[in-house]
This record gives structure tokens, sequence and C-alpha cells, in this order.
């Protein structure tokens, strides 16, 4: 068979070539910007947004949107210090329930967000961007605006040890984003996100309990901010309200710049790397060109714009509201 | 139409009674008229902010972009103040419109659903107001602030001007809603939008003023913000967004549109002003009102939200 390009096929990798040509574009402007030291630094400030879109990605592709993860990250933290700090302070010992626990808080809220969206009937994001505020100010009450410092040296490894020039975590947000490539291709449940997100009508006519697994999904992208509190705390060392911050941004933004549509249906955990990457070297590449960190924010409104732009099918939509 | 269908419209202001009520009885003090003026001029810049936003829910959008355009407001309203004066805040009150009508543009041209949308450049606000600002707080310079905005901070038989800016600025809203064709597409819009298109109605450039109009309110809630605590930071008004878009709908404007409107939103916003007040006389900490009002939020979705509208629930 001649090998042909489809539009189709160019369309699935611009977020790669994207990525490659941002690479280039850094490297070209500063040397320094192609050096293992600085991609571990990238890798570093991108694995914990990494878990968060992972988890996100999943609502997506069914179509809806998860924005309480800002609220979901700051609990699990915040849960996660006061376990291992009350169990002895290591990960060695009793320590080690604090990440189940705080994989159960993160999957709870997640339940919450999804029997809240299911049973009452309302829209995803307004559901989850209210419950998010709800676990900003739970992570509050519970800290009283404290920080917990976490010194646990065996945890903390996961940053200071490193494997071939990357810290440990960039190794477990690998793991993980392996299990979640299985989940999304190999598990029933997977492929029926793609089904909900293809077409949810048909998805119910088929026969799918469409309610019970858009819970699921929820709950999955709960464990998944959980994961990313886990490695945020392990990055910084600190567990606080403001640890969730700023992550409803990044994360859907890279998402949708990863090539998943908004719209559900398309995309996977893969595109959400790419997205993941494209993100964090554009924002390690303006500081090493000089621009100051600031822009991000708006730099993120253009690219969510742009990518959410080129990314819909518009002749399926005959109004967006 | 059923009893519970024809109470609906009423519930905002009777909850807003009880809400007075519950309070009045634990403290009497609290329903002096003084104590009153004093809830209401607290929350003006909130009010002003949520009758901008109540446009665009009333269309069926959302607007998430209003804390960071009245972040990035205060942050211009005090640079502004020594070149332009009392002009800082109008030009502040168009570069709020300017960015309310990239978010509609955005999404009647682009098709990108509005709570991205509206994310989007509200990020692009904030990063403004961090490069503006050079991420510090500004002070506004004692003197010219009173000669500039003096006329603000007044009080006139009692009633600060603050509240009578607020009140202006609703009757606006109220108007525009009421009494234009403007309105009456809005309307028109949020209660069936594929109908209004098909009129031949254009709907885009409706849509676009509306976010437009949010925005301007946001940044003018910024502007009174700034005059308030003399000064600015991209950080000033953060904590607007959720009370904001509790005010619309415990308002009794629903998420799908089409009813309610400012004079709900009036309601509302004394609704939050009662609940939160009510919060320190009852001893409850700040810290719990994040969380209350989340839930609040939830519970006013879910009960005025128009399912017949929305065949899949995304």
């Amino acid at each position: 068979m001649a090998p042909h390009i489809s539009g189709e096929t160019i369309r699935r990798w611009i977020p790669l070539l994207v990525l490659l040509g941002l690479v280039l574009f850094f490297t070209t402007l500063n040397p320094h910007f192609l050096s293992v030291r600085n991609f571990a630094r990238i890798a570093i400030s991108a694995t914990p947004a990494l878990m968060v879109a992972v988890g996100v990605t999943f609502v997506i592709l069914m179509g809806s949107i998860d924005l309480s993860m800002e609220g979901t990250i700051a609990v699990a933290a915040v849960v996660f210090a006061l376990i291992l700090n009350r169990l002895g302070g290591s990960v060695m010992g009793m320590g080690c329930l604090a990440i189940p626990g705080a994989l159960a808080a993160g999957a709870a809220l997640g339940a919450i967000n999804g029997l809240i969206h299911v049973k009452l009937k309302i829209p995803s994001f307004m559901a989850s961007l209210s419950l998010g505020f709800v676990g900003v100010g739970l992570a509050l009450l519970i800290t009283g605006g404290d920080r917990i410092l976490i010194a646990d040296p065996v945890f903390r490894s996961l940053l200071t040890v490193r494997l071939g020039g990357f810290p440990l975590m960039t190794y477990v947000a690998l793991f993980c984003l392996v299990v979640a490539w299985f989940i999304q291709a190999n598990t029933t449940t997977g492929r029926n996100f793609y089904a909900i997100g293809g077409g949810e009508e048909l998805a119910r006519g088929s026969g799918l309990n469409v309610g019970r697994l858009r819970i699921i999904a929820f709950v999955i992208a709960g464990i998944f901010y959980a994961l990313g509190a886990i490695l945020a705390v392990a990055r910084l060392g600190i567990a606080e309200t403001e640890t969730g911050r700023n992550f409803m941004f990044i994360s859907i933004t890279s998402v949708v710049v990863g090539g998943t549509a908004l719209a559900g249906g398309s995309g996977g955990v893969w595109n959400t790397l790419i997205g993941v990457l494209i993100v964090n070297v554009i924002g390690n590449g303006m500081v090493v060109i000089g621009l100051p960190d600031y822009f991000q924010d708006g730099m993120l409104g253009l690219l969510v714009i742009s990518a959410v732009y080129l990314s819909m099918d518009r002749r399926a939509f005959s109004f967006v509201k | 139409m059923t009893f519970t269908e024809r109470m609906r419209r009423h519930f905002p202001w009777m909850t807003l009674l009880a809400a007075l009520l519950v309070v009045g009885i634990t403290d009497i003090r609290f329903l002096l008229p003084e104590n009153l003026v004093g809830l209401a001029s607290d929350i003006v810049p909130l009010f002003i902010m949520a009758e901008g936003m109540t446009l665009v829910i009333y269309i069926g959008g959302i607007d998430l972009s209003s804390q960071s355009v009245a972040n990035m407001a205060t942050v211009l309203t005090t640079l502004g103040l020594p070149a332009l004066g009392v002009g800082s805040g109008g030009a502040v009150a168009l570069a709020g419109l300017a960015f309310g009508a990239a978010s509609g543009l955005v999404t009647t041209r682009w098709k990108v659903p509005s709570f991205i949308s509206t994310l989007a450049v509200g990020g692009i606000a904030l990063s403004v107001a961090q490069f503006a600002s050079g991420q510090r707080a500004l002070h506004m310079d004692a003197e010219m602030r009173r000669q500039a905005f003096g006329w603000m901070l007044g009080r006139t038989m009692g009633v600060p001007h603050e509240l009578l800016i607020a009140l202006a600025l609703g009757a606006i809203a109220w108007f525009v809603q009421t009494r234009m064709t403007a309105g009456r597409i809005f309307k028109a819009i949020g209660t069936a939008e594929p109908v209004a298109v098909a009129s031949g109605v254009r709907v885009g450039r409706y849509k676009i003023l509306a976010f437009a109009l949010s925005g301007m309110f946001a940044a003018i809630a910024g502007v009174m913000f700034s005059v308030r605590l003399s000064g600015g930071s991209p950080t000033l008004a953060e904590g607007f967004l959720l009370p904001a878009i509790v005010a619309v709908l415990v308002g009794g404007t629903p998420l799908t549109g089409g009813v309610g409107g400012v004079l709900n939103t009036l309601i509302g916003a004394l609704i939050v002003a009662v609940v939160r007040a009510s919060m320190l006389y009852l001893n409850i900490p700040a810290t719990g009102q994040q969380i209350f009002f989340g839930l609040v939020l939830i519970t006013a979705i879910a009960t005025t939200i128009d399912r017949t509208k929305m065949r899949v629930v995304k």
C-alpha cells in the first residue's frame, strides 16, 4: 500500500511537531536550553502537572470538564502531610499510610464531584468549580492557613536522588502515566470513556451505564490529582492550601494543547504528556531566554484559545454557550 | 404553572428576609438602619461585578475572568491616577470592556466554550496586571486620590456615595435588560438560542455585547475597590469570583439563562452580604465561609437550573 499522509494524520502529529519546534527554537536562542540539567529542571516542574493533567484527561475524554483540581490537590496534600507527620514522620514506617490516605482523599472528593454532577444533573464545569472552592476551604480549615513542613529524607529523595540525571519523581510519574495508558487503552472502562465522548446518546443506547462511568472517571481523576499533590509536596517539602494553586489553568491548557478535544472522544494520556511538555518547555524557555515568568498566565491563555480553536470540528456545532 | 414554579420567583427575597430575621433574632442591633447600610456598602464592588456577570449568565454563558479583570483594574487605576486623574477610572472601564469583548469574540467567532475562553482571557488580564505592577502592591497618593475620586467616598444624608454609584450602575444594567432591544435579545438568546438564530437575530454581536458589559462592570468593580483600599495589586480582588457567582445564582438567575436578571442579583448580593455578616455574628470561622458558599452554590444551581434545555448534561 502506498503511504499517504492525510490531513487527519498531520493533525494528530501537530502537538509533537510543535514540541520539537519549540525545543529547536529555544536551543537556537540559548544553547544552554538543550542540556540534561535543564531538561531535569523541566521534568521537575512538569511531573506534578503531568499527574493532574492525566487525571483530567479522562474527564475531558468524556466531553465533560473538571475544574476542582486546585481544591482536591490542596486537601490531598494536607491530608498526606498530616498523616505522615502524625505517624512517625517517615514513609519508611507507619507513615507510608499517608500515601493511600491522600489517594483516598482524592478519590473521595472525585466521587463527590461525580455524584453531584450526575445525580443533581449540574453541568460538570460548575459542579467541579464549586467543589474546588469547597476543597480549598476545607484545606484551609484543616491547616488553619499554616504550612506543614515535610522533612523526611526518604520521601524527599523523590526530588534529591537522581538517576541518569533525572530525579526519582520523574520515573514515578512515568510509571503512573503507563498505568493511566493501560486504563485508557486496555480496560473496558477506558474504552467506554471514548464511547461517551464520541456520542453520549449512542453510548447510552448501546446499554452503557453512562452515569456510573462518569462517576468512575471523576474518581480516577481525583486519584491522579492526589498523586500530583504528593509529587508537588515532594518537590517543595511543604504542604499547604496554596499547593494546588495554578494547577487548574496549567493542566487544562496542557490537555487541550496536547490535542485532546474539549468535545471529547479523541486524544488520550500520551497527548497529555506532549501537552504538559509543551507548556513546561515554553515556561522554562521563556525564563532561559530572559523573559519574566509572569507572562506565563497570558501565554497559557493564548495557547488554550488557539489550541481549542484549531482542534474543534466546528461543523459539528451549531452554537456554543 | 405549578405552585412550586410560581413560588420559585419569590424564593430569593424570602430567603433574604428569612436570613435577616434569623440574625435579627440573635442580635436585634443587626437590623439597625446604619448597620444595614454599612452591610450593603461593604459589598458594593462585589455587587457591581455580579451585575455584569448576570448579563452573561442570562444568555446562558459564564464569565470566569471577572476576578482577574478586576485585579488588573486595581493595578491600572493606581498606575493611571497620577497622569489621568479621574480619567484613569474611565480608561480602565474601557479596558475592561475590551477584555470582555475579547472573551465574547473568542466564544462566538471561534466557538470556544465560554468557561474556557473567559478563563484564558482572565489569564491574559492577570499577566497584564503582573507586568504593569511589577508584581508589587501599589499605593495611591492620598492627595491625588482625594482630588480624583473623593466624590466616591463621602456620604450624603448618611448614605455612602459608593452605594449610590452601585445603585446607579444597577439601574443602568436594569435599563439595558428591560428597556432596550439588546436586553430583550439577551432574553431570547438565554431562552432558546437556536430560535433566536432562526429569527434572524445577529446573536453573535449581542453575545459579544453581554461579555463586553460584564468585563466593563468587573473593571468598574476593580476601580471602586482600589479607590476604597487606596492602592492596587494583581491579587487585590482575590476571593471575589465565588461570592459573585453565588450572588447571581442565589438571586434566581439560573445557569441556563433566560430568566432572572439584574434585579435578582441585587437580592442575591444582599443575601451574600447578610450571610457573610451573620457568620461573624454566629461566630463561624472565616475559613468556613468558602466551604459554605461552595455548597450554597451547588444547591442554588441544582434548584434553579432548567433541565428541559439540556438533553445531555456534560
